[in-house]
């Protein structure tokens, strides 16, 4: 399980002063800080698929990132617990136990599939039989045995995206973090990547991802949050949320919510 | 862990080779170029000096004067060994310039009979030049010729025009000659070689993976940064090594070339013999992996902040001109590898260098260098893997760790200069002591440490200043309670006995070192003592006290805090201690007072810590100096009221004794320091 209890990020912008039009270059621009997220709170079990829903600049990104031990926050604690219920204190080993893909993780282009793959096992103290045996079996579950000696940086999109997906398999990690992974994909390969989330599920992990695919959350997720300038506004399961809102689909019900909390 | 590290290297090197630019870089541009470059220069040498052998020469003369020429022709034609050249004279009206010749002689009669010569040459052109170098021995020859025929006429001979023969034998070995000559520039090529094969990998596994998006990708794994920073170095010395052995090998390959095949003679004038020097091959295979570690290691330290290649490449340019500069130390003639000079990265293998070729070689300073340099590679190691933190790596606009690059008006208020600044405001310093300290100590002498003293405590003001820090707790400004401050003295007292038996130990091992001590400060003995008192134990007693236990103490203690806010605040200042004075030990930029000026270093940080005021520090710094510069000016008064401070060796008696006291007065400072805090608390 992974939860966050009161996650917030300080960032700093540039603002452009308010009343110093005309004033000499110096004082026009000021650095302020603001929080990306702001007291967020989140919690996702074994089993279930959990949305993170908002528009782009809500901050999804930058809670994601906390959660897969990128960022540290400013605020707040990320909590992973193992199966008997005890929490994951090390670095590494929370690292281990994180599959964390967004459009920024790229793989290195210079490496066929195989070769990741194994890198990526040894990293994670396997011996041969079990890279080779797991290997095999992610090229097959994701039918990608036609170019899994291929250099990475000749695949295709899609191709690419299914790379990543063998990527956080390899690994076998408890939980998850899936950051905009059908974004930009074609009907198969986004197909294929819902499918390997569902399976995930079933196998009782703990997904949590952010899309601005509304339908595909409504069928997809077990429950969802729906973030504004990192506060979240609202959360609970599609079927819940539809009907608070009196909507028949969460698309409707998302821009009902946010017209609620102020316009979007 | 190490195997971890051993993983990622693979997947490094992997990487790395796999890339095509890093190849040419690595294989082509040594392997190809050098090669091209000295052969083809030697070539185009060659043909051009062979050229200039063939052509015939005109010099042009006033045809008045055809039959001096004609005894010079004569005497040419007697002298074909000395006079080979095919020169042909050309007659002219007047004493004008000829068009068509490559020189011109003007003659002319002088009123007493003598006969003036000017020779008109062109220097920019090369037969030219050659021809009136002939010229000039032509004429030599010939005054000589009318004197002996002068002095035949007064039944004389040479001996009466010259009664003494003087002549000038240069003793200097060959091989020394050689390494003076070319060893530098050698050491140069190397270093730079060296350089050329870190930078490339260095830019494509630190800004090339931020680039490429695989940096995020590597952070979600389970590696520490230490693992990712120290397999990333690694890697990068390992190809700048290959680079570096490769463009080695190529040179001597073309070396060897041109001495069997093209230009034998040429080159061997030099009496350069291989076999003397294959006893230093050890040491240099060493210094050259040692470099490779040092460069790859500054390499980082620039591109880790960039975000992109082109952004790494301006990062690195002025290192490449730093590093260039340094390693040219070599070619100047009276640098030498010392106690000083050892100290300084790449600096020391350029001058080691020249010892190496001119085989003048100290293995024990050859190793204290290699030991430097790698020092300091590991230091900005542990210091880079420590201070970015995959955030800062990653989403970080560049320097983040540089307060200092954010402009004063949007510092706040109470900022506390960041460890990068520090580091930064103390390298200026140490340039600036270096570079304007040394001009005016030699236009100023005695005022010019004046100079240098305010800039120590100029440069930490400044800092302060622009980040509009809290100087009263940042610098501990604080009036001492009155109770510490026997408990402080007591341990300075003690500290100082153990410094003074370690000095004495030192001065055993380094003996020349302690000479060169006394020497820098002979000429301030002449100076009335209230000048010494205020230049030499007052300035620094403020400046250097404001720098290393006000600001970099403070600093470094305050970050710590702030970055681990969960840990024991005793860690902070243990690590703001050690560190300071560490720095404060090497900025005497002496092997032998590094050990003891880290000890007082410490001992000041700590009394600091413990009173929270530097006030009392700055009064111990003062009596420190000002009791060594007393045992300087009136070295006997002291003599008689502390004996042991004037010896130069120690008795076991006495090292026991003073052991014993430094001890006693220690345990004495140190329980009353730490027994106030327990009241206290």
């Amino acid at each position: 399980m992974i939860e966050v209890r009161g996650l917030c990020k300080e960032f700093e912008r540039s603002r452009r002063a308010e009343g110093t039009v005309g004033k000499s270059r110096k004082h026009r621009v000021k650095k302020e800080t603001f929080l990306a997220v702001d007291h967020v709170s989140i919690e996702a079990c074994e089993g279930e698929i959990v949305g993170i829903l908002g528009p782009n600049g809500a901050g999804k990104t930058t809670l994601l990132r906390m959660m897969g031990m990128l960022m540290s926050p400013t605020e707040g604690d990320v909590v992973l617990t193992d199966d008997t219920g005890n929490e994951i204190t090390e670095l590494t080993q929370k690292k281990a136990a994180i599959g964390y893909l967004s459009g920024n993780t790229k793989l290195y282009p210079r490496f066929s599939v195989r070769e990741y793959l194994r890198f990526l096992g040894e990293l994670y103290g396997f011996d041969k039989e079990m890279i080779q045996m797991r290997s095999e079996e992610i090229f097959r579950v994701l039918d990608m045995e036609g170019f899994a000696d291929n250099r990475i940086e000749k695949l295709s999109t899609g191709q690419t995206q299914r790379a990543s997906i063998a990527r956080c398999l390899m690994a076998d990690p408890r939980v998850y973090i899936l950051d905009e992974p059908t974004l930009g994909l074609d009907i198969l390969s986004a197909d294929a990547i819902i499918r390997f989330m569902k399976e995930q599920k079933e196998k009782g992990k703990t997904v949590l991802y952010s899309t601005h695919y509304l339908e595909e959350a409504q069928i997809l997720c077990d429950r969802v949050y729906m973030i504004r300038d990192g506060k979240i506004v609202a959360q609970g399961t599609p079927a819940a949320l539809m009907q608070q809102t009196k909507t028949d689909n969460l698309r409707t019900a998302f821009h009902v919510i946010y017209d609620e909390a102020g316009g979007v | 862990m190490m195997k971890k590290i051993g993983i990622l290297i693979r997947k490094e090197m992997l990487d790395i080779l796999r890339d095509k630019k890093t190849l040419i870089m690595m294989i082509l541009v040594p392997i190809v170029l050098y090669p091209l470059l000295i052969i083809g220069m030697t070539f185009v040498l060659n043909s051009v000096m062979s050229a200039s052998e063939e052509t015939s020469y005109t010099v042009a003369f006033d045809k008045e004067y055809a039959d001096t020429v004609a005894d010079l022709r004569e005497l040419m034609a007697q002298n074909p060994e000395e006079f080979e050249e095919d020169v042909e004279f050309l007659a002219m009206d007047g004493k004008g310039t000829s068009a068509v010749a490559d020189a011109t002689l003007r003659l002319e009669e002088e009123t007493d009979g003598r006969l003036r010569v000017e020779i008109a040459y062109d220097s920019t052109n090369m037969n030219s030049a050659h021809v009136c170098q002939m010229l000039v021995d032509v004429m030599e020859a010939y005054r000589q010729k009318l004197v002996a025929e002068g002095l035949a006429e007064l039944d004389l001979d040479e001996r009466f025009l010259y009664p003494v023969i003087c002549t000038t034998v240069d003793e200097v070995s060959e091989a020394e000659s050689f390494g003076v000559s070319i060893g530098g520039s050698i050491g140069m090529m190397l270093i730079v070689m060296i350089l050329m094969g870190a930078l490339y990998p260095a830019i494509d596994t630190t800004a090339g993976e931020k680039e490429r998006g695989t940096l995020e990708t590597l952070l979600t794994l389970p590696v520490t940064n230490f693992q990712m920073i120290f397999s990333k170095f690694v890697s990068v010395a390992i190809i700048a090594c290959v680079t570096a052995l490769l463009s080695l090998v190529s040179l001597a390959g073309s070396v060897l070339f041109l001495i069997f095949g093209v230009a034998g003679d040429m080159v061997m004038e030099f009496g350069f013999s291989a076999g003397t020097m294959l006893g230093a091959l050890p040491m240099l295979f060493v210094t050259m992996i040692v470099t490779a570690l040092l460069s790859s290691a500054l390499c980082m330290c620039f591109c880790v902040f960039a975000k992109s290649f082109k952004e790494a490449n301006n990062y690195v340019t002025p290192l490449l001109l730093v590093v260039m500069i340094a390693s040219m130390a070599g070619m100047l003639p009276s640098v030498e590898l010392d106690q000083k000079t050892v100290l300084i990265p790449i600096v020391n293998v350029s001058l080691m260098m020249k010892q190496v070729l001119s085989q003048q070689f100290s293995f024990a300073l050859a190793g204290v260098a290699n030991l430097v340099n790698l020092c300091v590679s590991i230091l900005i190691i542990w210091f880079l893997a420590k201070m970015y933190d995959s955030e800062n790596i990653l989403f970080a606009d560049g320097f983040r760790s540089f307060r200092l690059f954010v402009k004063r008006s949007d510092v706040k208020e109470g900022t506390v200069p960041d460890n990068g600044d520090v580091m930064l405001g103390v390298t200026v310093l140490f340039l600036l002591l270096i570079y304007v300290g040394s001009v005016a100590s030699a236009r100023l002498g005695f005022w010019g440490t004046a100079v240098s003293q305010l800039m120590i405590l100029a440069v930490p003001l400044l800092l302060v200043w622009y980040m509009k820090s809290d100087v009263r707790s940042l610098f501990s400004l604080n009036a001492p309670r009155k109770r510490s401050v026997p408990g402080s003295i007591l341990l300075y007292m003690g500290t100082y006995c153990l410094i003074m038996v370690l000095s004495v130990a030192l001065m055993a091992l380094f003996p020349e070192s302690m000479e060169n001590v006394e020497l820098a400060f002979s000429p301030m003995t002449e100076q009335p003592f209230v000048f010494i008192l205020l230049v030499v134990a007052l300035m620094p007693a403020i400046g250097e006290e404001i720098l290393f236990r006000g600001l970099m103490f403070g600093s470094i203690r305050a970050n710590w805090l702030n970055r681990h806010p969960k840990e024991p605040a005793v860690k902070a200042a243990v690590y703001a201690i050690l560190i300071s004075a560490a720095v404060f030990g090497v900025f005497h930029m002496s092997l032998v007072k590094f050990f003891t000026t880290f000890l007082l270093g410490a001992l000041f940080a700590y009394i600091v810590y413990k009173t929270g005021s530097i006030y009392v520090t700055m009064g111990l710094h003062f009596v420190n100096n000002a009791v060594s510069m007393m045992a300087m000016k009136y070295p006997e008064a002291v003599g008689k009221v502390l004996p042991f401070l004037m010896e130069e060796e120690l008795s076991v008696g006495e090292i026991v004794g003073l052991l014993l006291a430094g001890v006693l007065l220690m345990a004495l400072g140190l329980a009353l320091l730490e027994g106030k805090r327990k009241k206290a608390g």
